[in-house]
């Protein structure tokens, strides 16, 4: 399935950080909404550096066309009042977790390592979530202004996101109610950790998640009609949240020294209970392929691993394009190894496969992906993308043709900052106007 | 300003290497013109240019060397012209200039492309024939590949019928100094004899085709075109701002397609040939880059792009050279671009390209049901439409109504692809249209939508008052709110007037605005705002907008 709801064992590994004395914990609010802070944090020192402040609100799966005035008001004046990207888009493969990943690090997948929600592990010969700290292979922009004195804060709704950021962040919300199928706590109790966070701790980065808008487009039944009914509530309701972000900067001051960037992971692609991709049967159909591929879903696409001799993986690739690119609803198949611009790296497999538009993938059961919401695909390249926020670096009302990307979230981050470029420098752009 | 004097003697090159018969022939009548005093005016068809790029724009005119050397009339010498571009009006810092030599094969017309301009320019340019010097032309390189652009500005037009009334559009159009370009979408001129298709529903004609029959000869497209740029209205507007052309099918024939045209018959000889006809004068008397390039007879593919920095691409389409003969109401299979073009098209519809990705239309593409027509009603509308069948549920066949298969094809390429901001201009239809481009037309507003469609009127050709003969905002009224009711995509339509539309890009929205004038049968009628749509970025939705971009 795209957004895998297995257990991840996250949470359990925050909780040991914690007992073991590694992160303390602290309640804040009338709420009592848990935030964890790394031991030996020294305050008072990090709050002289800079007074500015940058937030990187992430409404998870918006469209950017959903944005708009009746429906989310309180997003779509903010967008109006700031510098706005309308070609943005997500990046390949079109996920939670690599898009968050990319946004942190400001590289490409074959540079920080996580091409995708679900990979095959080779080592550990499992289809699995890639919700590990050890997952990410470059320092993040959370670490790199940690070790410029300054301090972080992550809000990350789902639990893969808490997993594979781990404890990189100087506070860190430990997540609250959960909710069991969805493995995502709703928008409401995430703004008011975002907040709680804010007023307690006044992190010079905070990197929020809000994952209500993702949840429940994938189960929007109402979707492939064109209704979104359900997801048409969660947008207005997604809205108040970021309202509240906005009204507590604006009260108590921060605005005015604020970098606010709203922006989303991926966008969303509907499908009928019949536009539904099987590959498992179509590769075990061919002699050369059976037995030997494992295939990690990722709803809007299937990564394609080689698990037979390696001496006849360039054959085996062969085929499994042909065998495909053959089967109805499949938009393109390639070898990521040699697609132009595809960077996803070694854990990406041997062949990536995308879904057309109004098509998912299910493997390897027919049943493993019932959702009509589905992204991963090109057809949910399309993202939001913004610049927010009072500080004098942000345009006021602005459009721009340029096309941002969810890697451009670090560089703008780290100019912002005054951070230098990271080492071999980024894959994406800043996009504040050079001072 | 043009100048009359007789031709001197010496920049006619008669006995120089090269020089072909018809050039010696002409060279006596030539000495005798210049002996007797006759006066003709030598750049009497004007200057205009075209598709401009970054660093290079089209320049073009006619000269006509002797007085014999008519349109068509393959008389004359050859002649060296030199052609200057400037940075200034009066020309004091010419930054390039060449010399070519023209000829009665070519019908005495030049056509340069000026290269290593600047982009994003403004540029005079002007041509000289020994003494004669042509009118100055003004015209604009498109900006840097990788530049931001903060707008984009076109007049669009489309249907220019001569017969049926005076080309007071492209006056008011010329009088703007706001715009980057003319996007003209076809039908600049037409093919048909006097009486054959004029002014309402009698077929009166305000003013007479030359020549006085049909064209099907490569004399009589020739001198169809000289007829047509022999206009003001059009010859200002082509002086004013450079083009970017496509034909539909009235360049060749009525309703053409790759292998015929309703208006070609047996009697008239080959298609191929008579198309292959019309595609040369079009390549000799249009400011165009055909196959890429401004020579003569190296090719006629017409579709291309242009680019606007990172703001917009255009894309250009020839919807007639490619196309399968119309469709029959039970079949939808055939072409209307060709493999190869839609191949072409799907490739500029990108992602990382430009922001906005314009497509220059010749015919309709937004899904048209006109089934909910009273009966009465479905003649006339079918005069300006083209629908078929009489009886049943009629749909108009010679637009992409009539080929479903390509339309789908490109609208599921734009939908897996997750293309924003495309916005296809169209012409053809003698009305103006603002449409959502539905996915599926039954369940919108609720599915999403392709992009939008902006479709701009007739510059004069006959629209559905002028065929019913009631008073505008009557009959077309009650027939706009039906097709509109029964197609919930179409959010404006005005069936009876005629004038002209203003295409404004930016990084925000795309706005069409539409200018319709008075009366076509009056050379001196005036304009006014009609309406304005626009499409904000990322929506493929439309919205009325209050007022038209100023700056005119």
């Amino acid at each position: 399935m795209c957004e895998s709801t297995r257990p991840s064992g996250a949470f359990a590994r925050g909780l040991d950080e914690i007992r073991t004395g590694r992160r303390t914990l602290l309640r804040a609010g009338a709420a009592g909404v848990a935030l964890s802070t790394m031991a030996g944090f020294a305050p008072a020192e990090a709050a002289r550096r800079t007074r500015r402040r940058a937030y990187v609100l992430v409404l998870d799966g918006c469209r950017p066309d959903e944005i708009t005035p009746t429906l989310m008001p309180r997003t779509s004046a903010l967008r109006a009042g700031g510098s706005s990207f309308p070609r943005a888009s997500s990046m390949p493969i079109m996920e939670t977790i690599p898009n968050h990943v990319m946004m942190m690090t400001g590289v490409r997948p074959d540079r920080s390592g996580v091409p995708a929600n679900s990979i095959y592990d080779r080592r550990t010969r499992e289809v699995r979530d890639m919700d590990r700290p050890d997952d990410i292979r470059v320092r993040t922009i959370i670490e790199r202004l940690n070790n410029h004195g300054l301090t972080t804060g992550t809000v990350l709704s789902k639990e893969y996101l808490y997993g594979i950021f781990g404890a990189r962040a100087t506070h860190r919300w430990e997540p609250a109610p959960v909710v069991p199928v969805s493995g995502h706590a709703p928008d409401a109790f995430t703004m008011d950790a975002a907040l709680a966070m804010v007023r307690t701790h006044d992190p010079h980065l905070v990197f929020v998640n809000l994952g209500d808008i993702d949840r429940v487009g994938h189960t929007d039944l109402t979707g492939p009609l064109g209704l979104k009914a359900a997801r048409r509530a969660a947008l207005a309701a997604t809205d108040a949240q970021v309202g509240r972000f906005v009204d507590l900067l604006k009260t108590t001051g921060r605005w005015q020294r604020s970098l606010v960037m709203v922006l989303a992971d991926h966008s969303m692609d509907w499908s009928l209970p019949h536009g539904l991709i099987h590959l498992t049967p179509a590769l075990e159909a061919d002699p050369l392929l059976a037995g030997r591929v494992v295939i990690a879903d990722n709803g809007g696409a299937d990564l394609l691993y080689w698990t037979g001799p390696a001496d006849q993986r360039d054959r085996a690739v062969a085929r499994m394009l042909e065998v495909a690119r053959g089967v109805p609803g499949v938009l393109s198949a390639a070898d990521p190894r040699r697609a132009r611009g595809m960077r996803l790296g070694p854990r990406a497999g041997n062949v990536v496969v995308y879904a057309r538009s109004g098509w998912r993938f299910s493997d390897p059961d027919q049943w493993s992906n019932p959702i009509p919401g589905n992204h991963g695909h090109p057809a949910t390249r399309p993202i939001p993308f913004f610049l927010a926020g009072g500080h004098p670096r942000v345009p006021r009302g602005r459009t721009s043709a340029a096309h941002a990307r969810t890697i451009d979230v670090a560089p703008t981050v780290g100019e912002f900052f005054g951070l230098a470029p990271l080492r071999g420098g980024y894959d994406g752009r800043n996009r504040l106007p050079r001072t | 300003m043009t100048t009359s004097h007789p031709l001197p003697r010496r920049t006619v090159l008669a006995g120089s290497v090269g020089a072909g018969l018809a050039a010696a022939t002409a060279t006596p009548s030539a000495l005798a013109d210049s002996v007797t005093g006759d006066r003709w005016k030598v750049f009497a068809h004007g200057v205009a240019s075209g598709d401009p790029l970054p660093r290079a724009v089209v320049l073009w005119t006619r000269v006509t060397p002797t007085r014999h050397a008519t349109p068509g009339s393959g008389r004359g010498p050859r002649v060296s012209v030199v052609w200057q571009v400037a940075t200034d009006r009066r020309f004091r810092t010419i930054v390039r200039q060449g010399r070519v030599t023209t000829r009665p094969g070519r019908d005495h017309t030049v056509k340069v492309d000026a290269t290593r301009l600047a982009p994003d320019t403004e540029y005079f340019y002007r041509f000289r024939m020994g003494t004669h010097t042509s009118p100055v032309g003004r015209t604009r390189t498109a900006p840097a590949r990788r530049s931001m652009p903060d707008n984009l500005r076109l007049g669009i037009v489309s249907c220019a019928n001569l017969q049926a009334g005076w080309f007071s559009a492209y006056r008011h159009l010329a009088a703007r100094d706001d715009l980057h370009a003319i996007v003209h979408l076809g039908d600049y001129l037409y093919e048909y004899a006097p009486g054959g298709y004029g002014s309402g529903q009698d077929n009166v004609d305000v003013r007479r085709h030359v020549p006085a029959r049909e064209i099907v000869s490569l004399a009589d497209y020739r001198q169809r075109h000289a007829q047509y740029k022999s206009d003001p209205d059009l010859r200002a507007l082509h002086a004013r701002h450079p083009f970017i052309v496509t034909w539909d099918d009235h360049e060749s024939a009525n309703d053409a397609w790759r292998g015929g045209a309703e208006n070609h018959q047996p009697g008239e000889g080959s298609w191929a040939a008579r198309r292959a006809r019309a595609h040369r004068a079009y390549d000799e008397w249009m400011p165009v880059r055909m196959s890429g390039s401004a020579a003569l007879g190296d090719g006629t593919r017409l579709f291309r792009s242009l680019r606007f920095g990172m703001l917009a691409e255009l894309s250009m389409l020839d919807l007639r050279t490619y196309r399968d003969q119309q469709t029959s109401p039970t079949g939808s299979k055939g072409t209307i671009t060709g493999r190869a073009q839609l191949d072409w098209l799907k490739a500029r519809l990108r992602r990382g390209g430009p922001q906005w990705k314009l497509v220059g239309n010749p015919v309709m593409i937004a899904p048209v049901t006109f089934a909910q027509l009273p009966h009465d009603l479905v003649d006339p509308v079918n005069d300006v439409t083209g629908l078929l069948p009489r009886d049943g549920a009629p749909y108009n066949v010679d637009q992409w109504d009539g080929y479903t298969a390509d339309r789908r094809e490109l609208f599921e390429h734009i939908r897996d692809q997750g293309l924003r901001d495309v916005v296809f201009l169209t012409g053809d239809i003698h009305s103006g249209w603002a449409c959502e481009l539905p996915y599926d037309a039954s369940t919108h507003p609720l599915g999403d939508s392709a992009g939008v469609e902006l479709v701009c009127t007739s510059v004069t050709s006959n629209n559905l008052k002028d065929i019913t003969g009631t008073p505008p905002r009557t009959t077309s009224l009650a027939v706009e709110g039906i097709i509109k009711t029964a197609n919930r995509h179409v959010k404006y339509l005005n069936f009876d007037d005629h004038g002209y539309s203003v295409l404004d890009v930016t990084p925000e929205r795309a706005q069409m605005d539409w200018y319709v004038i008075g009366s076509r049968t009056d050379k001196a009628t005036g304009t006014r705002w009609a309406t304005s749509w626009l499409t904000r970025s990322g929506t493929n939705t439309l919205t009325q907008a209050a007022g038209p971009v100023r700056g005119a």
